[in-house]
């Protein structure tokens, strides 16, 4: 096998390949790229068995041939090497890469042994790129990172006729999003894909600069996966087994309490107030007609204060919430204004949760309709 | 050692009363004691033996244990004593020579391993303190306390593991131990837990000999394993992932039923 390619498309190709490689795995022939020449070109693999990614680029190909190398071995390599083309040659085992003047010797491993990618056939659609990014940034922030309940470290993809839906939670929150659908398999069945939201964040990532992003999914059978894939590239992963909760249900109808607040004002103050604030306090809220007070209540030796314009439809109201749950809510409506709406209860000893939401001006909703929900914690004064 | 019905653990009785047979001077026997004996002196310790090692002359804590073991501690160093001689060992009292008497030693404590050369002497300047306990039988190390309530708690909600799941039974005995839970997935076939506070990779070994001698058992095999703690180690989950064996990270409020009021569902 020989070849020759741009060094800056190579470095990209490898490192989108090994991005979602495990950090350990118990397979050392896991944690390989597979690099096949392939229609004039190369063909750049990796598969753990849960999550794939396959990228094609322009090379000149001298002699055809595949290889099978250490990914974070050769991905750091390719981002260093001097910029001019780079040469690929194996011989008996050896891989000899020449770059400039640098030189690197790799071993190969065995490419018998490596597992064939999967393909994903099933329910298909394609969804904006950068909207696609966007929306997955908004929702994987409230999915779980803890291992209690796997269903809930995923974000649930929700297909429907025009629009796919994405939700997360951890229990303390939950967040939802839907963007436009474009529908391409002869079906329009509602279908769900729950996918690991780690994998779906670095995807939003991946994919954010492209047009179109088509998305797949196979469900029923016995591995479900979903595939993304723009321009040459592709990434599946398997999906996680176990029904999402029911939380569409936590989401009041109506609300006729809320408050509207500048969105950057309310993070700057969240953030100098909660500063006192020991680790996992929550920060004291008060909406009034002139305005809202956040109250930090830190320890004996410090206490903070802060007001902020508020803009209140509706009874006063004081809630008690977590700043980091809060910040991550207020960073995600991407709007320049924020509502806040409080929601009734009839369990005296648990808050009725607010609901967070896009507004693009003090009396304008957004144009999105990101929704984030978040369970206040008891007052304790 | 066993005490007799009636008789009272942990009563404490005077320094002249334990049962220890003290050689008369001038001659060296054999001891054996029954009691547990606790003795603060000012003494200088020697070991000789495997390895030779010497502790200066300071105050320090002898502990002569039932079993025939001795230990001596010092007030820092955390828990291990500083020195120590296993059982089988006999304890053998001498007088000083005159050398040792003028140098400060009342009296000389030797201990010997009964099957190797080992010796550990203990030379007594000062006794401060002597007093001797008898412990009773002792119930055994009992596990603790969260692992066994998750152990309880998982029994009963034995769908935690998956739907359709049903318990056979708690602490199922095979050769080498028992395994903490033995139950069924919704095919009917067995599944081995074990559950621990915090899941380390010494639990998943465990796991996997259990495993392995269960399989063995053709009424039972084959069994499938499920590693169930409060927290897993990343090293634990991926040696456990790789041999086939599920984990399951437990959720001890919410099986207690303790409800977090600062969550949505």
């Amino acid at each position: 096998m020989r070849f020759q390619v741009n060094r800056d498309i190579f470095s990209e190709a490898v490192s989108f390949a090994v991005k979602l490689l495990p950090q350990r795995t118990t397979l050392p022939i896991l944690s390989g790229v597979l690099i096949e020449t392939a229609d004039g070109g190369l063909r750049l693999s990796s598969f753990d068995y849960e999550v794939s990614a396959q990228t094609t680029i322009e090379a000149e190909v001298e002699e055809e041939g595949v290889v099978l190398v250490s990914g974070r071995l050769l991905a750091e390599i390719a981002s260093r090497l001097p910029n001019a083309p780079v040469r690929f040659t194996t011989d008996e085992g050896k891989i000899a890469v020449a770059c400039g003047s640098a030189h690197f010797t790799l071993l190969s491993m065995p490419v018998e042994e490596y597992p064939s990618l999967p393909h994903v056939t099933g329910r298909s659609g394609s969804v904006g790129g950068e909207e696609f990014a966007t929306a997955v940034s908004q929702v994987a922030v409230a999915a779980s990172r803890d291992d209690v309940t796997p269903v809930i470290t995923g974000v649930q993809l929700e297909i429907g006729d025009d629009a796919l839906s994405l939700i997360a939670t951890d229990r303390y929150r939950v967040a939802i999003r839907s963007i436009p659908w474009q529908n391409e398999s002869d079906s329009a069945d509602p279908v769900s894909a729950l996918v690991p939201a780690r994998t779906l964040s670095e995807i939003g990532k991946t994919f954010g600069h492209s047009g179109t992003i088509s998305v797949a999914i196979s469900t029923g059978e016995d591995r479900e996966l979903i595939a993304f894939s723009a321009e040459t590239r592709t990434v599946t992963s398997l999906l996680i087994k176990g029904n999402f909760p029911p939380v569409r249900r936590l989401f009041p109808d109506t609300v006729d309490n809320y408050a509207v607040m500048n969105t950057g004002e309310l993070i700057e103050a969240t953030r100098r107030v909660s500063l006192v604030l020991e680790r996992e306090a929550a920060l004291r809220f008060t909406f009034t007609p002139d305005g809202l007070t956040l109250e930090a209540i830190g320890s004996e030796q410090a206490q903070a204060q802060e007001t902020v314009d508020a803009f209140l439809t509706g009874p006063e109201t004081v809630v008690s919430l977590k700043p980091q749950f809060l910040l991550d809510g207020l960073s995600a409506v991407h709007s320049e204004f924020v509502r806040i709406s409080f929601t009734k209860t009839d369990n005296p000893n648990k808050p009725g949760p607010v609901l967070i939401t896009s507004q693009s001006s003090k009396d304008q909703p957004g144009t999105d309709d990101y929704r984030y929900l978040l369970q206040p914690n008891l007052l304790l004064r | 050692m066993h005490s007799g019905p009636g008789a009272e653990p942990r009563s404490v009785k005077p320094p002249s009363v334990p049962r220890t047979e003290w050689v008369t001077p001038g001659r060296e026997s054999a001891l054996a004691w029954e009691i547990v004996r606790l003795v603060i002196a000012r003494c200088s310790v020697d070991y000789a033996g495997r390895l030779s090692a010497h502790l200066p002359l300071a105050t320090r804590l002898i502990l002569l244990k039932a079993d025939g073991s001795v230990l001596v501690h010092s007030d820092s160093l955390s828990y291990k004593p500083l020195n120590w001689m296993s059982p089988p060992c006999t304890l053998s009292r001498m007088e000083p020579d005159p050398e040792q008497a003028e140098a400060g030693v009342t009296e000389i404590w030797r201990v010997s391993h009964a099957k190797t050369a080992d010796m550990l002497v203990v030379s007594i300047h000062e006794i401060l303190h002597d007093s001797s306990h008898e412990l009773g039988v002792d119930p055994g190390l009992r596990k603790d306390g969260v692992e066994a309530d998750l152990q309880r708690l998982l029994a009963e909600q034995i769908e935690l593991l998956g739907e359709g799941y049903q318990l056979v039974r708690r602490e199922h005995m095979t050769a080498i131990g028992p395994v903490d839970i033995l139950a069924r997935d919704p095919n009917g076939a067995s599944v081995a837990v074990e559950i621990k506070r915090r899941g380390e990779i010494d639990g998943v070994e465990q796991l996997t000999r259990y495993l392995e001698l269960m399989n063995r058992d053709p009424l039972l095999a084959p069994v499938s394993g499920v590693f169930a703690a409060q927290e897993i180690r990343p090293q634990a989950r991926t040696l456990a992932e790789d041999r086939g064996i599920r984990c399951v990270v437990l959720d001890y409020d919410a099986m207690r039923g303790l409800d977090d009021s600062s969550r949505l569902f």
